[in-house]
């Protein structure tokens, strides 16, 4: 996993605004910061989630280890040292989360910033109501632990989910988990965990896996990184309004008034 | 009027739980079966499969097995009417209405006459009178339909199927227009309140223009690009039979340009290779004409936003539904994007808001300065107003299918706010940009990987006016290269320009020719109302034009 993570080092994320959901942003951004374990879900349950391989068998390859590859003399090649799936020649595999807008911890935003800032070899995508990480397969496998394991996720309001995302901005059910079409995952109302039955395709899983136990509200508004009237209201972070508005007056002025933008 | 709430009476009817509720069912609706009009098209496709052995449309093939309404299959209501339908109601293919509304766009060209009669009198000695020209509409509305005029033994086309084709003309000169047979006048002073058709009037002068409604199944079979020909065709035969030319002189060749070609104006441009169609297709089609051609400003002049709504409404059909729904993807994802700006007073909510709040604090519509101090204001309280009613109200945020409607929501709304605010729609759709990114920090998401591009760079484009960099918002359209690839945008873009100049109360926003070409009452579709067509449309109870049944069995 090290040779993945990004090293923290003198530069933090720099991240405007003076309320808790700001300062939770720049925490999960700021590699120097360790994500708070909360639960444990072994290798094989986070292998059979994704989907991509069956535990226990070989990474398929796309080309052959970079050793025997006899790469082309290169400036970048030898400054950036290969993470192990790209040494291998894995194949580039994804893991696809859908993120509440109810305090779920991360946003699509977020998730694709805190991903630039703490691992290498990353590919996010950013959307409404999705958010695909891609990377080589060994190293997906490593980054999909530690983001399911982590404070960064909760069992209800954050789903796995590859395809069929649909369920962001609806209303949580009885049990107060986020819609899901294809109904990847259950919750036992006896362990009060959510269990997924399918992978992230909606496979049908032989073997179900458990994710834990869904946090409770009062918890994920400490926890979130999303900006809400019943939580944290933009409103009252000034320093993010006022920020924002700059970025904004800056473009527009670098558009066709450049000479104004550059005494601003 | 926000503090109404415009959009609760719509959510009532769709969910069952209140619209502040945090909880809601799924999985318990029976899938498609909750839809009638799914349990409907289920129901044809049966019958088709059985009459032609192959099979069709089956619900039961989604997902591999689990049919789409694994949660409520909500109805819609078409804003600022009472008419709720169903989602599947709004695709274009499904309503009438819409097509008519395209229909009646590519088949419009105007056509100046005053080239052509100079060229009669100066040139061919002919003499133009008032009754000239009465004689010459009557046969230009014979022959525009597909009736020979000049030829013996030609083929015809039945009157049937080109019921919908005809000329008309207009002036800004009441003595003309009074000479003119008022069959084949579009009377200004009659369709415009007494304001409007005084500056009309003015800015078109003593000029003589028709309005050819070339008939709708020739734009279907061919494309818009044939409009203009057809019409040339069909008005230079119409010249010669009624002002007797020769068939062939030189002069004839300088006739036929000044009466084919010189002032010609097309609804909308041809468009590069990489999306290529003719001219008078939808990619071509500026803005500022949309805002023109919809005549919402004649019903309702003291209301701005009632304007740019129907504008946009329309807009959001013709660019989104069918510019980038059909001609450029294909499907059916499209609708589900551009209808929220349409439906359960969404939006209308959002924009009484923030018209109220300019009104307060600046005194009124186009008042405030043209500053950027007054977009930042404007379009931060369009924003934070919109994101907090989401917020409160979680029916409303599950109402829209996803976050690139409700940014498309919420930026229209601070667009149309700047415009309405400052009687610019440069200011407009900067203030449209700066709630993408507002709303991007407060939610941490926005819209489909496209907002990432157009929305970020778009402030820097916005006051662009300079060839290559930008242009005026009115003379943009879809196919401006930083809009062609994104849905959920240009339909709000025309209502954003059209905001602007109905809140200065302008006649018309760019272009008084096409203004005053649309109002036109022979007109199946009402452009003074398009959400009430569209709705009409969707209760299946809009006649359009167009239609085979002459030529074809008895069914």
């Amino acid at each position: 996993m090290s040779e993945i993570k990004v090293k923290a080092g003198k530069y933090k994320p720099a991240y405007p605004g003076q309320t808790i959901v700001a300062e939770n942003r720049r925490k999960y951004l700021d590699p120097g910061y360790q994500l708070k374990k909360l639960r444990s879900i072994s290798d094989e349950d986070v292998v059979r989630l994704l989907g991509h391989r069956v535990p226990g068998e070989a990474y398929k390859s796309v080309h052959p280890p970079l050793e025997e590859l006899g790469e082309p003399a290169c400036p970048i090649r030898e400054l950036v040292e290969p993470t192990p799936g790209a040494k291998a020649g894995d194949r580039i595999r994804y893991i696809q989360f859908t993120d509440s807008v109810y305090f779920a911890p991360l946003a699509p935003y977020v998730r694709s910033w805190m991903a630039f800032w703490r691992y290498r070899g990353v590919d996010p995508g950013t959307l409404s109501g999705r958010a695909p990480l891609e990377m080589r397969e060994r190293d997906l496998e490593l980054v999909a632990k530690e983001l399911l394991e982590t404070e960064v996720f909760d069992p209800a309001r954050v789903g796995v989910r590859g395809a069929t995302v649909h369920g962001h901005s609806l209303r949580l059910d009885e049990n107060g988990m986020m819609f899901d079409a294809l109904r990847r995952y259950t919750f036992d109302k006896n362990t009060g965990e959510v269990v997924y039955v399918k992978d992230q395709v909606g496979v049908p899983l032989e073997t179900p896996v458990r994710v834990g136990k869904p946090l409770p509200e009062e918890e994920l508004k400490k926890m979130t990184t999303i900006y809400r009237v019943d939580g944290v209201s933009t409103r009252n972070d000034p320093e993010l309004l006022n920020w924002v508005k700059r970025i904004h007056l800056l473009r527009t002025l670098a558009g066709f008034r450049l000479e104004k933008a550059e005494k601003l | 009027m926000a503090e109404k709430k415009l959009f609760i009476d719509a959510l009532k009817k769709k969910f069952k739980e209140e619209p502040t509720d945090k909880q809601t069912k799924f999985y318990i609706y029976d899938g498609w079966k909750q839809s009638a009009r799914k349990r409907e098209f289920v129901e044809w496709a049966q019958k088709i499969s059985k009459e032609r052995g192959v099979p069709g449309y089956n619900p039961e093939m989604h997902l591999g097995g689990i049919p789409v309404g694994q949660r409520v299959l909500m109805p819609y209501k078409i804003s600022s009417t009472d008419v709720y339908c169903e989602g599947d109601d709004l695709h274009y293919i499904n309503n009438a209405a819409m097509q008519q509304m395209w229909d009646d766009i590519r088949r419009t060209v105007i056509v100046g006459l005053d080239a052509p009669h100079a060229l009669l009198e100066k040139r061919l000695g002919k003499e133009v009178t008032p009754e000239t020209i009465n004689q010459y509409l009557e046969v230009v509305n014979h022959a525009l339909p597909g009736g020979a005029v000049v030829q013996e033994h030609m083929v015809e086309i039945h009157p049937a199927l080109v019921s919908d084709s005809y000329v008309k003309v207009f002036t800004g000169n009441d003595e003309l227009a009074d000479q003119i047979d008022k069959k084949f006048l579009i009377d200004i002073n009659k369709q415009f309140p007494k304001e409007q058709a005084e500056a009309l009037k003015k800015a078109i002068g003593k000029a003589l223009y028709q309005v050819t409604r070339v008939p709708i199944i020739v734009g279907r079979a061919a494309d818009g690009g044939t409009i203009s020909r057809w019409s040339a065709m069909q008005i230079s035969m119409a010249m010669i039979s009624s002002y007797k030319l020769m068939a062939g002189e030189a002069a004839i060749a300088e006739f036929a340009y000044a009466a084919k070609h010189a002032e010609v104006i097309q609804m909308a441009t041809l468009t590069p290779w990489r999306r290529a169609r003719g001219p008078n297709e939808p990619g071509g089609l500026p803005f500022g004409y949309l805002a023109d051609i919809v005549q919402t400003s004649r019903k309702y002049p003291d209301d701005p936003v009632r304007v740019s709504l129907e504008t946009l409404a329309a807009g959001s059909v013709i660019f989104d539904q069918l510019w980038f729904g059909i001609y450029m993807s294909g499907g059916v994802g499209f609708t589900q994007y551009a209808t929220a700006v349409y439906t359960d007073d969404i939006l209308d909510d959002f924009c009484y808001y923030i018209a109220d709040y300019v009104k307060k604090k600046y005194g009124g519509f186009a008042k405030a300065p043209r500053t950027m101090d007054t977009i930042l204001d404007v379009a931060t309280e369009a924003t934070l107003y919109g994101l907090e009613q989401y917020e409160r109200f979680p029916a409303l945020m599950e109402t829209h299918f996803g976050g690139s409607q409700r940014a498309s929501v919420l930026a229209a709304a601070s667009g149309v706010g700047a415009s309405i605010a400052t009687g610019d729609a440069q200011a407009g759709v900067n203030g449209w940009y700066l709630s993408m990114i507002l709303h991007k920090e407060h939610m941490g998401r926005l819209g489909f990987y496209g907002y990432d591009q157009q929305d970020q760079l778009g402030a820097t484009n916005s006051f662009a006016y300079r060839s290559d960099e930008g242009l005026p918002m009115e003379l943009r359209g879809a196919n401006y290269p930083n809009y062609a690839m994104n849905v959920g945008h240009s339909g709000e873009y025309a209502g954003i320009v059209a905001a602007a100049h109905a809140a200065c109360k302008h006649a018309w926003c760019v272009n008084p020719i096409v203004k005053v070409a649309f109002a036109d009452p022979t007109l199946k579709f009402d452009w003074t109302e398009p959400r009430k067509m569209i709705a009409k449309g969707a209760l299946r109870e809009f006649m359009p034009d167009g239609e085979r049944d002459a030529v074809i069995p008895p069914h």
